[in-house]
């Protein structure tokens, strides 16, 4: 019993030193943080719908993703970019730029150190990582373009930021010409659409709310995924030969590699209308997954594809 | 015998003396090494080791700021929540291996891990770290870890008695079933899946001087108050009817262990995710090494977990540098041989 009143003391006396330790850790804490820079710019609404306090004219650019990259070189700010993530690979110059690791948890240690001005992430990074860049008082705007139109307005945000507005201007014009041609083509009622798998990953598809769930209704397709549960979303074998798609197209890269012998060797698939006709097509990730500029050569090709009689090659 | 317990007692000191200088040796290795250097890859830019001895001794100004920022507010924080996580796991996986007399104990056998990621899961699917703040999901993943050791340990109980074993496979019944809930919700996530598959490989990267404050002080107050349980832990070890006869109170003892593991793994995961392994072998190697006395075995733990993972994180965020790599990989990748080295020597020692 006197063993144990000992006990209780000694522990009330190290709790009370842990909690009066805690409090000068946090008063400190709360002390050190007082200054933090303002700096000059213009608020400009990101994807996130968060205002954003932008530099003018930002002169060291970091881009958190491969499509903010192409968007960032598409505009011609190529030369302010001083960090690219790992999967960068696009356009040639941006594969010499500093990398700073995956966007999942790109190194904080290089990315301060290269002093950047402006961050341009995607959705792609988590808000914890986003919340603790912006804790290093680091600037980050987000890019995360929902649809085709979203792209073209990131193009437009990105040219303004970056005094480029001439060159975002010609980009979105041509951009637009492109879609158009394809868009006035496959409007009509009166055109059939065919039923279109598209997969990006054995047996995982794009399913509503996806770029590439966009792409193929604006080709003038039907995608047999457009219901499934989630925008990138796995469908089960018995659903895809049942819906007896007219068109299977697969995405090609650096993590997939399916070929149309995989394809049309799938139990049942020879029952597939597409198997049959030997309608299988192969189109490079890079330009269907990322929400870049490159988005419409996507959009080309597909067409390509699924109407060949409106679009013939040249 | 008083000789040999002033033996004993000598080589204690001298065991938490050496890990002391160990840990603080480590400290000031590690706070120069990563991706920017000195020592590292040293790409775009090295910082060179005078910077970082003048910004550790206060006379940051001669340096740019971006050093500071590098030394002071990311690698230091981050070295130090990596200590605070190691010390968490190891202690609570002392006291998880002694209260269940079980070698195959860890502080997520009973389900912790897989209630801190449902809360987890809930918060990043929500979305609450924009909505509400980025504490949100650390909040979540702590009251997940609460609700489920508490519920296990209501389950198990049974006529106002808890016995070690249902207890433990209580435990890992809830646990497959929370494991289950959180894949469930990462099918649902959609877009937010893949945050929550990397929050679940664990990884310090989340650490900041308001982290390292809030962890300091839970798992400080946790691991003191195991301390001195001790005795009563030595007394487990020899089995619950005995440590009973010993005028132990087992019940109350097991649930205020439980609470103060709780909450140190608790506050862990929250801010690190799952980092495995550090709590499953630290308390074996130093078993192994210090012997069984929970009275050295538990600060001893502390230490090396500390030392562990500091070491582990440092090789995690440089090997592939810039590109960081999650701390768990490390943590089993090099922790397992070496247990089993000394799982082997141990053998033949007693042979």
């Amino acid at each position: 019993m006197k063993k144990r009143k000992g006990i209780t003391r000694l522990a009330a006396i190290a709790m009370a030193c842990i909690l009066i330790l805690a409090a000068f850790i946090v008063i400190s804490y709360i002390t050190q943080f007082k200054e933090s820079g303002r700096q000059t710019g213009f608020t400009v609404i990101d994807d996130y719908e968060r205002a954003i306090t932008v530099p003018k004219n930002p002169q060291r650019i970091i881009s958190l993703a491969p499509g903010c990259t192409e968007i960032i070189f598409a505009v011609g700010l190529g030369t302010k970019v001083v960090g690219v993530d790992d999967y960068s690979n696009y356009p040639e110059a941006a594969k010499n730029i500093t990398k700073i690791g995956s966007y999942l948890s790109p190194n904080l240690e290089v990315m301060v150190l290269s002093e950047p001005d402006l961050i341009l992430a995607s959705d792609m990074t988590s808000k914890e990582y986003i919340t603790s860049l912006e804790e290093k008082n680091l600037t980050v705007f987000i890019l995360a373009p929902k649809a085709i139109q979203g792209i073209i307005r990131d193009i437009r945000l990105v040219g303004i930021i970056g005094n480029k507005t001439k060159e975002a201007d010609n980009l979105i014009n041509s951009l637009e010409q492109r879609i158009n041609v394809i868009a006035s083509k496959t409007k009509s009622n009166t055109l059939y659409t065919p039923r279109v798998y598209l997969e990006y990953y054995p047996y995982w598809a794009y399913g509503p709310g996806s770029f590439g769930n966009d792409l193929i209704s604006m080709a003038g397709g039907k995608n047999i995924a457009a219901t499934a549960a989630s925008a990138y979303s796995e469908v089960a074998s018995e659903f895809i030969v049942s819906s007896n798609p007219e068109l299977i197209i697969f995405t090609i890269g650096p993590y997939v590699s399916t070929t149309t012998k995989d394809i049309k060797s799938r139990t049942g698939w020879d029952r597939i209308s597409a198997v049959r006709n030997n309608k299988i097509y192969a189109i490079y990730d890079d330009i269907i997954s990322r929400p870049g500029p490159r988005i419409v050569d996507a959009l080309e090709q597909l067409a390509k594809m699924i109407h060949p009689e409106l679009f013939p090659s040249k | 015998m008083k000789t040999n317990f002033e033996k004993k007692y000598l080589k204690w000191n001298f065991i938490f003396i050496g890990l002391l200088m160990t840990l603080f040796f480590t400290l000031i290795i590690t706070i120069t090494i990563g991706s920017v250097g000195p020592i590292g890859s040293g790409n775009p830019e090295r910082i060179p080791m005078q910077a970082v001895w003048d910004i550790l001794i206060g006379k940051s100004r001669l340096w740019p700021d971006s050093y500071k920022t590098i030394i002071m507010d990311i690698r230091l924080p981050r070295i130090l929540l990596a200590a605070l996580a190691g010390c968490a796991l190891a202690v609570s996986g002392v006291v998880m291996q002694g209260i269940f007399r079980n070698p195959m104990a860890d502080p997520f056998i009973i389900g912790l891990s897989s209630g801190a990621a449902v809360g987890a899961s809930i918060s990043i699917l929500l979305g609450l770290s924009i909505s509400i703040g980025i504490y949100s999901t650390p909040f979540l993943a702590f009251v997940g870890a609460g609700l489920t050791i508490f519920g296990v340990y209501f389950i198990a109980r049974s006529r106002g008695k808890v016995r070690a074993e249902t207890l433990l496979l209580t435990g890992i019944a809830i646990g497959s079933f929370l494991t289950a809930v959180t894949s469930f919700l990462m099918y649902v996530a959609n877009e937010q899946f893949r945050f929550l598959f990397f929050w679940l490989l664990g990884g310090l990267y989340k650490a900041s001087w308001n982290t390292v404050a809030i962890a300091f002080s839970l798992i400080l107050l946790g691991v003191v108050i195991i301390q001195f349980f001790a005795r009563d832990l030595n007394a487990m070890v020899l089995g619950e009817e005995p440590a009973m006869h010993l005028g132990i109170d087992t019940k109350s003892m097991k649930k205020i262990l439980l609470i103060f593991s709780s909450l140190v793994t608790g506050t862990a995961v929250a801010f690190t995710g799952i980092i495995g392994f550090v709590g499953l072998i630290t308390p074996h190697i130093m078993r192994i090494l210090v012997g069984p006395n929970h009275r050295i075995l538990l600060p001893a733990s502390a230490l090396t977990g500390a030392i562990l993972l500091i070491w582990s994180d440092t090789i995690a965020r440089t090997i592939l540098s810039p590109t960081e790599i999650p701390v768990g990989i490390i943590t089993a990748f090099c922790g397992a041989p070496f247990f089993v080295y000394l799982l082997q020597k141990s053998k033949k020692g007693k042979r």
